[in-house]
């Protein structure tokens, strides 16, 4: 009975290193390359980068000037709502590999102007591109995340909307 | 559904958000005075517009428009300027759905006029609602038509 649980271990290991013989016969090649990331994936993961960007803009202006927070605060309360949405768009596999970093530009390194008009004037500014840079995804994307895209997008147009009457009424 | 009839139902779609939404703003624009009367009487125009350009384009399809119906079921009564300026919203919240419609499509020349359309019906009606929303037009009911074709309807339910 014990030589019998120790023949099946034996033969259970062998059949667990059968395939990292055969792959060591063929060389490193035989694991092949790690699969592209699927359209969806480059999209929502941009998409995410440009939330995000956004939602570093819009703490660096209100730490700069804490009175637009009554302003600020609904429209960044959404940009989350955007973040949340775009990262359930991502179904990461179980133990799968991290996310393909975001190509997103620099350019967020700017630090945030001092005044108010100046302060909505940049956040309206950053709307207008984040909403222009969703749109250029947009053929790329499955039906349903292009809907999504076109909705964050025309979100943003809002905001700069709401950020440049703002900043004309002071 | 094959990718003409689908581009075909959106556009059909789009068309009668845009004909609900001249009989509204119709309707709106009688409670409204001063500069809100004139942002009315604008989009009510721009509108009419849109609905040609739309009709234009189903009959490139070779696809008949869509009738505008006599009349329109009011999400509520209208009586005043305030119920006026939410129905306006709920006019231009209706088109942003209608239109996200067409970035369904798989012809990337629809997503783009969608994605424009439903951009300016967004703004529009964060223009009348005074704030904004984080998804404009996702997840917002169909116009219903208060003729006597939507009560046959509900009778063969």
């Amino acid at each position: 009975m014990a030589r019998d649980t120790t023949r099946r271990r034996v033969l259970a290991a062998a059949t667990a290193a059968l395939p990292l013989a055969l792959a060591g016969c063929r060389g490193i090649a035989a694991l092949g390359s790690p699969p592209k990331p699927a359209a969806d994936v480059t999209v929502a993961s941009d998409a995410i980068a440009v939330e995000r960007q956004l939602i570093a803009r819009y703490g660096a202006v209100l730490a700069a000037v804490p009175g637009l927070a009554p302003t600020l605060r609904p429209l960044l309360a959404q940009h989350h709502a955007h973040l949340a949405l775009l990262r359930r768009r991502l179904i990461v596999p179980h133990g799968g590999q991290p996310l393909p970093a975001p190509r997103v530009t620099a350019g967020g390194r700017a630090p945030a102007p001092g005044t108010p008009g100046a302060a909505l004037g940049y956040l309206r500014d950053a709307e207008d591109a984040a909403a222009a840079a969703l749109l250029a995804h947009l053929a790329a994307a499955p039906p349903s995340l292009a809907q999504l895209l076109a909705s964050i997008s025309a979100s943003e147009a809002t905001h700069a909307l709401i950020l440049g009457t703002a900043a004309r009424q002071r | 559904m094959s990718a003409a009839r689908a581009e075909i139902a959106a556009l059909q779609g789009a068309l009668a958000a845009e004909d609900s939404a001249v009989y509204g703003y119709g309707v709106a624009g009688a409670h409204l005075t001063g500069a809100r009367r004139a942002a009315a009487l604008r989009n009510w125009v721009a509108h009419e517009n849109a609905r040609d350009a739309l009709t234009g384009m189903l009959a490139a399809r070779g696809a008949q428009p869509v009738a505008a119906a006599a009349a329109y079921q009011l999400p509520f009564p209208v009586h005043g300027a305030g119920a006026a300026v939410s129905l306006a919203t709920v006019l231009e919240d209706r088109l942003c759905a209608a239109y996200l419609g067409l970035v369904g499509l798989a012809n990337p020349a629809l997503r783009a006029f969608g994605a424009r359309a439903a951009r300016t019906a967004a703004l529009r009606a964060a223009a009348w609602r005074g704030s904004t929303l984080a998804f404009p037009g996702l997840n917002l009911p169909a116009p219903v038509r208060a003729a006597a074709p939507a009560a046959a309807g509900s009778a063969a339910r």
